[in-house]
C-alpha cells in the first residue's frame, strides 16, 4: 500500500483543553493518488479542516494530542516526523490554501515577497530570482499586469486577487499535495467560480492531488474524484463522487443533499435543513453522534457506535443500517423526492 | 459669502466635477491602444478598482501622509528636529558666538555674572558669566544623548524578552513575566537614585544615568511587545506563514515583528520624554551628569538660589525640559494616530 502519496489511517487528534476533551478527529482514514482529488465536506466544526491541519503539524500540541493512527506522505510518517523535517515539506510538497484570503497575506509585505518566500525557503532562491519568479506565479493564476502587481501590497488587491495570490504562493515550489481549506467560503459567488476553475486547471498543468475543503456540495461535485463525508470528528461516509452523490449511504449525507438549494422556477419550496445543531465536541452524544438529529434513529442508535465499513468495493458509511439495501434505498428516495 | 453665492458657488464645483468626469470619460472612450483595453477588461472581470494614486504607497509613507496632517505633532517633529540639528552642530558654532559654555573664563567671569540678555547674550549670563543659550543647547546634547540611549537599551531588553515571551507560551512566559513583575514593582526613580548613589563620585557621569534608566526601564516594552505579538500571532498569515515551512525565527522577524511593532514605536517616544525627565531629576539632585558637563537638571540646580533675582536661571532650563517632554509625548501621541491600520483613511 506504500504507493499511495498520501495514506490517512485511523488518524485521531483530542484536543485536551480545561473544559473536557474535545475529539476534534477521530479515525479519519484515506488514502489519495498523484493528480487526484479529494472532497472533504461536513458543518463547521466537523474536523474536517483540523484533520488536515493535524497532517501538517500545525496543531498546538499541547492541547492537541494525536491519540493513534499516523498519516504517511510517500510512505512517512507525517505525524512522528521532527519539526525541522516536516518544514522542509509545508510549502514545498505539501501546500496550503487558507479560507480568508483577506487575513491570510501579511498586510506589510509586497505581495509579490509573500508569493516569493517559499522559493526562498525551500529552493534557496535569492531575493532577485524569486521576484521573478513570482512574475510568472501571479501571471500563471491569472493575474493581470503581473510586473506591475508584484510591487503592490495586499490592500491593493481586491478579495479574489488575493486569493489568486494565495494559490500562487501555494504553487511556487510545485507541491505533490495542495490541502485547500475552504478556498472559496470568503468570496462572492463569481469569484467562487473563477478560483474553482482556476485551480482544476492549474491541477491539469501541475498534476498535483488536492484536498478540497469545503461545506458546500456544490464545490466538490465537479471537481472531485472522492468525497469524504464528515461528522463531528469522524468520518460517516467515504466514497467516488459518483457513489457518494448517486447512492449515498448515511443519514447526514442525505440530509447535506437535501439542503442543497434547488432551481426550481415554477414552485417555490422552503429550504430543507438538517434539524437541530452540530454537537459539542466535548460532549458527543451516545451512540453514533448523529442519533439525535437523524431521523431514522432506534435505539441500537442511541447505545452503538457505528463502525465505519466498507458496503461496496470502496464505498463506505458509518451507520448502523448502511449494508440494509432495503433501508437505504428507501429512505434515501423519501428524502431526494 | 451670502446663501446664494454659496449656492452657486457649490453648482459651480459641481459643474466643474461633472466637466471633469466627462472629460476623463471622452478620455476612456477613445481608442487607447489594445493593452489598456485588455487591462480594463482584466479589471472588470476580476473586479479591480483602478490602479491610480495607490501606485507605489507603502505602509510607511502612508503612515507618513497621515503623520504630516496632525498639526501638534509636526510642530513637535519640528521643534526636535531644530534641537537635534543645534546639539549635533553646537560645537561648530556655539564657542563662536557665545564663547564656551562649559568652562570658566576666571578674568571674564565676574565682569559677566548675570548679565541681562542683550545681543550678545539673547538670555543672559549665568552666575559663572557663561551665556545662558549656549549652555542650554549644549543641555540639550546630554539629554537627548540620554534620552535615547536609555530608550535604546530599554527596547532592545523590552523587544527581546517580549517576543520570546509572547512567542513560546508557557513556562517561557510565565518565567519573564513574573520578572517584568519583579521589576515593575521597584519605584524606578528611588531606584536610579540609589545605584548611583552607590557609585563614587568620580564614577557619576551621563554613562551610569543611561545605563540605569535604561536597565529599569525595559519591564513596560517586554509587556507591551507581548501583548502585541500575543495578538498578531492569532493572524491567519502567522498561520499562512508556518504552512509554507517558515522556521520560528523566521516568523518572528518577518511575519510577527513588522506588524507588532508599531505600538512599541509609540510608548519608546513617549518614553524619552521620560527619560529626559528623569536625567533632569538625576543631575538636579547632584546624582547624574557633574559639572562641567552641562545638563538642563544640573542647571535648575545651580539657578534655584538666586530665583528670586534671576528667575530666568531657573526659566529658562525648565522651559527647555517641558518643551522636549511634552514634544516627544505629542510625537508618539501623532505616530500612535498615524501607525494605527484601522484608521485609515
Amino acid at each position: 500500500m506504500a504507493d499511495h502519496l498520501l495514506e490517512v489511517d485511523d488518524l485521531t487528534m483530542y484536543f485536551h483543553t480545561r473544559d473536557g476533551v474535545v475529539k476534534a478527529v477521530d479515525g479519519v482514514s484515506y488514502t489519495l493518488d498523484k493528480g487526484e482529488t479529494l472532497g472533504v465536506v461536513g458543518e463547521s466544526g466537523s474536523g474536517k479542516s483540523v484533520t488536515a491541519l493535524t497532517m501538517m503539524g500545525l496543531i498546538q500540541m499541547p492541547p492537541g494530542k494525536v491519540e493513534r493512527g499516523d498519516a504517511k506522505f510517500k510512505g512517512r510518517s507525517l505525524i512522528n516526523m521532527k519539526e525541522e523535517e516536516i518544514r522542509k515539506i509545508r510549502g514545498n510538497e505539501i501546500a496550503m490554501i487558507f479560507q480568508d484570503p483577506m487575513t491570510s497575506l501579511n498586510p506589510v509585505y509586497r505581495v509579490g515577497m509573500q508569493v516569493a518566500e517559499p522559493l526562498m525557503i525551500h529552493k534557496g532562491m535569492s531575493k532577485r530570482d524569486a521576484n521573478k519568479q513570482a512574475v510568472e506565479l501571479l501571471r500563471l493564476v491569472g493575474i493581470p499586469n503581473p510586473e506591475a502587481r508584484v510591487k503592490d501590497y495586499p490592500h491593493q488587491f481586491s478579495g479574489g486577487m488575493r486569493q489568486r495570490a494565495m494559490i500562487a504562493m501555494a504553487l511556487a515550489c510545485d507541491p505533490d499535495v495542495l490541502i485547500a481549506d475552504e478556498p472559496t467560503t470568503a468570496l462572492d459567488v463569481t469569484i467562487q467560480a473563477q478560483i474553482t476553475e482556476l485551480m482544476q486547471e492549474l491541477q491539469k498543468r501541475t498534476g498535483s492531488a488536492i484536498i478540497m475543503i469545503t461545506h458546500d456540495l456544490g464545490v466538490v461535485a465537479d471537481m472531485a474524484d472522492r468525497i469524504l463525508v464528515m461528522y463531528a470528528g469522524r468520518m460517516v461516509e467515504y466514497g467516488t463522487t459518483d457513489e457518494v452523490f448517486y447512492s449515498p449511504l448515511h443519514p447526514y449525507t442525505w440530509g447535506l443533499m437535501d439542503s442543497i438549494p434547488t432551481q426550481n422556477l415554477v414552485e417555490k419550496t422552503a429550504l430543507r435543513p438538517i434539524d437541530g445543531q452540530p454537537p459539542s465536541l466535548v460532549n458527543l452524544p451516545s451512540g453514533c453522534s448523529f442519533h439525535p438529529r437523524c431521523p431514522y434513529a432506534q435505539a441500537k442508535c442511541v447505545t452503538d457506535v457505528p463502525a465505519y465499513h466498507l458496503v461496496d468495493g470502496t464505498h463506505g458509511a458509518a451507520c448502523h443500517f448502511a449494508g440494509d439495501p432495503g433501508f437505504v434505498r428507501g429512505c434515501s428516495l423519501e428524502v431526494m423526492v | 459669502m451670502t446663501m446664494a453665492e454659496h449656492h452657486k458657488h457649490d453648482r459651480h464645483d459641481e459643474q466643474s466635477l461633472v466637466e471633469q468626469h466627462a472629460v476623463r470619460d471622452s478620455r476612456a472612450g477613445l481608442p487607447a491602444g489594445p493593452p489598456i483595453i485588455e487591462e480594463l477588461a482584466h479589471m472588470h472581470n476580476d473586479g479591480v478598482v483602478a490602479r491610480d494614486e495607490t501606485v507605489g504607497r507603502t505602509l510607511w509613507g502612508d503612515a507618513w501622509r497621515r503623520l504630516r496632517r496632525n498639526k501638534l505633532a509636526l510642530i513637535a517633529l519640528i521643534w526636535l528636529v531644530v534641537m537635534v540639528t543645534a546639539a549635533i552642530t553646537a560645537d561648530l558654532w556655539v564657542s563662536k558666538l557665545f564663547g564656551d559654555p562649559a568652562t570658566i573664563n576666571s578674568a571674564t567671569a565676574m565682569s559677566n555674572r548675570l548679565l541681562d540678555p542683550s545681543l550678545a547674550h539673547p538670555l543672559g549670563t549665568d552666575t559663572m558669566g557663561r551665556d545662558m543659550l549656549g549652555r542650554l543647547i549644549y543641555g540639550a546634547r546630554a539629554s537627548l544623548t540620554v534620552g535615547l540611549s536609555a530608550v535604546v537599551i530599554s527596547v532592545a531588553i523590552g523587544l527581546l524578552l517580549g517576543a520570546l515571551s509572547g512567542f513560546y507560551s508557557g513556562i517561557t512566559d510565565s518565567l519573564i513575566m513574573r520578572m517584568t513583575d519583579i521589576f515593575l514593582a521597584f519605584p524606578y526613580i528611588l531606584f536610579c537614585i540609589l545605584i548611583l548613589a552607590m557609585l563614587p563620585t568620580s564614577a557619576r557621569g551621563i554613562g551610569p544615568v543611561i545605563l540605569s534608566i535604561g536597565l529599569l526601564g525595559w519591564p513596560s516594552f517586554a509587556r507591551l511587545f507581548r501583548g502585541s505579538v500575543l495578538s498578531v500571532k492569532e493572524n491567519d498569515y502567522v498561520d499562512a506563514g508556518r504552512a509554507i515551512g517558515a522556521s520560528d525565527s523566521r516568523l518572528m522577524f518577518r511575519h510577527i515583528m513588522p506588524n507588532a511593532i508599531a505600538p512599541v514605536i509609540v510608548y519608546a517616544t513617549m518614553s524619552i520624554g521620560g527619560a529626559i525627565l528623569t536625567e533632569a531629576a538625576l543631575s538636579f539632585l547632584g546624582l547624574g551628569i557633574q559639572p562641567p558637563e552641562i545638563s538642563w537638571g544640573r542647571m535648575i540646580t545651580d539657578g534655584q538660589r538666586l530665583m528670586d533675582t534671576n528667575p530666568g536661571l531657573v526659566f529658562w532650563p525648565g522651559l527647555m525640559i517641558i518643551l522636549t517632554v511634552v514634544s516627544f509625548t505629542l510625537l508618539g501621541d501623532g505616530l500612535r494616530d498615524a501607525l494605527d491600520v484601522k484608521m485609515k483613511d
